[in-house]
């Protein structure tokens, strides 16, 4: 039985709920996907390898900036040369994975949104269920997987860039030693806290949640050209609260 | 299988209807509807707008259930089979949808193709030739590599009817399939209705507006309205049989059982005028 979905706390909540059933069925679809592996490869190059340009751009510039600005506080102290030391801890540790996950949510998770519900509202996923073809294991199993894989990929992409950012303006511009910029930087960052934890697990995740809420607005969407905007819109806003909050949740058990 | 799910199959009727009651909105659109589509015959569903029709062919697929009521398919409960029960009995049933619903992401070979893709391990050339002989059926053999974006809206149906004859079905569901063809294309489609019913034994449901059309293709035509058949028989007898249902339909009438107008407060009220009720 539905519940009764009369205002916004009660909305929210059924929604979070039929979230949760959606993954289910994505989960129990995996095994079924398995002969779309081409179309998990399609959409893993249109949602990784289409996002890396923006990713990488913009991990290139956060690197500068954190850079510019831990040289500029740091300088005060007279601790310039921990520069590369900052910069890698809160790239790979905050930075690398939330940044990554907002830019992956508007950029591949709005395009995923916006696809699968103008595939409701034209009846292609009728279609296919009338061909006898599971629209689950076809069509959101393969953008599902594709955007749990790509996510720890953009991520390591994005915190190489920000350290090479970090490099070229606190190195190559204000002149730190470039021995010690990256010696202090691999004697304090640790594989398994910073680079594992940050990186991996917290991307990973991210991946999960970005590309559920995604594939889940497109699919439940009201096949309207205005309900495929606020779909849209919705993509971005649920994932960009989540990210932010399972963020702190999960620095919280990783510390 | 239980015997909610199979029960001795009637050769002479495909489709069978009993009882259908469907509410959808608060609205009842089938009031328990009885109704037999004859094996390999054409079989044409008309009506008045948003009389269920396009809801019937979604209840013969088991897209929808209704609140009571069966509706048996090749012998099957439809809505008592499981999922995978259904998807094995919709392998043998072609549907041609109102908008085409062709795959955007596919260019028109690939559309056809993409059932056989799904469910079969045929070699690429055999996949070729049946795709490309449904194409030549159809008329559009040399738009193989065109995108849907790039065909007309005529032929964009005539690429969803070679799709959804590819697998050869047993029944083949039609959701206004003569809507947006020219003269040239829609007697091109009539024909090849009648060469699958005729050649393959292929039965077929047509939801249609188009009396003449229907006089051409159909061997027998059921009339709904208020959620019950209203009239039924031989499409070119059926204008004819005098019932204010079939004078109104295919006299195009406003006035007549079936309303023209949606349910409304007085009309002069409603404009503002003293005079109004």
């Amino acid at each position: 039985m539905s519940a009764p979905r009369d205002n916004i706390v009660t909305r929210s909540l059924a929604q979070i709920g039929d979230c949760g059933l959606f993954l289910l069925q994505i989960l129990a679809a995996i095994p079924r996907s398995l002969r779309h592996t081409r179309e998990t490869v399609r959409q893993l190059w249109f949602v990784g390898a289409m996002s890396l340009i923006i990713i990488m751009v913009c991990g290139l510039f956060v690197g500068m900036v954190l850079g510019l600005q831990l040289y500029d506080v740091l300088s005060i102290f007279g601790g310039t040369s921990a520069t590369g030391t900052v910069v890698a801890i809160a790239i790979y540790r905050e930075l690398g994975p939330v940044v990554t996950a907002l830019l992956f949510a508007g950029r591949a998770g709005t395009s995923v949104t916006a696809e699968i519900g103008l595939m409701r509202a034209t009846d292609q996923i009728a279609a296919m269920e009338m061909m006898a073809v599971d629209p689950i294991a076809y069509v959101a199993v393969p953008r599902f997987l594709a955007g749990v894989i790509a996510m720890p990929l953009l991520c390591c992409v994005f915190c190489a860039l920000g350290i090479f950012g970090g490099h070229l303006v606190g190195v190559n511009w204000l002149g730190i030693d470039n021995g010690t910029f990256w010696s202090n930087m691999t004697a304090t960052v640790d594989l398994a806290k910073d680079v594992i934890n940050g990186v991996l697990w917290k991307s990973v995740v991210f991946g999960v949640v970005v590309s559920l809420i995604a594939v889940f607005q497109g699919y439940t969407t009201p096949p309207t050209s205005e309900g495929v905007a606020y779909a849209t819109t919705r993509t971005v806003v649920a994932s960009s609260i989540a990210i932010l909050a399972l963020d702190f949740v999960l620095t919280a058990f990783l510390m | 299988m239980t015997d909610s799910v199979r029960a001795k199959p009637d050769d002479s009727t495909i489709v069978r209807v009993r009882g259908l009651t469907t509410v959808l909105n608060g609205k009842t659109i089938f009031d328990a509807l009885d109704l037999d589509i004859p094996r390999g015959k054409v079989t044409a569903i008309m009506g008045p707008s948003g009389t269920g029709k396009t809801t019937l062919l979604k209840h013969i697929t088991g897209q929808m259930r209704g609140q009571s009521g069966e509706v048996w398919v090749d012998g099957r409960n439809v809505s008592a089979l499981r999922r995978d029960q259904l998807f094995e009995l919709r392998e043998r049933i072609g549907y041609l949808f109102q908008n085409s619903a062709l795959l955007t992401d596919f260019d028109v070979f690939e559309n056809v193709a993409f059932p056989l893709r799904q469910h079969t391990e045929l070699p690429e050339v055999l996949i070729r030739n049946i795709v490309l002989t449904k194409l030549q059926a159809v008329g559009l053999r040399g738009a193989a590599r065109l995108l849907p974006t790039e065909l007309s809206g005529g032929m964009a149906r005539r690429v969803a009817l070679a799709r959804a004859i590819v697998f050869d079905p047993m029944l083949i569901l039609y959701d206004e399939p003569f809507v947006g063809l020219d003269p040239i294309a829609l007697n091109q489609v009539l024909k090849l209705i009648r060469t699958l019913n005729e050649t393959l034994g292929i039965t077929s449901v047509l939801v249609a507006h188009e009396l003449a059309a229907v006089q051409q293709v159909a061997d027998h035509v059921y009339l709904i309205a208020n959620g019950k058949v209203v009239a039924q028989g031989d499409p070119k007898l059926i204008a004819g049989d005098g019932s204010p249902w079939t004078r109104q339909f295919f006299g195009g009438e406003a006035d007549g059982p079936v309303p023209f107008q949606y349910p409304a407060g007085d009309y002069a009220a409603s404009l503002g005028f003293k005079g109004g009720a």
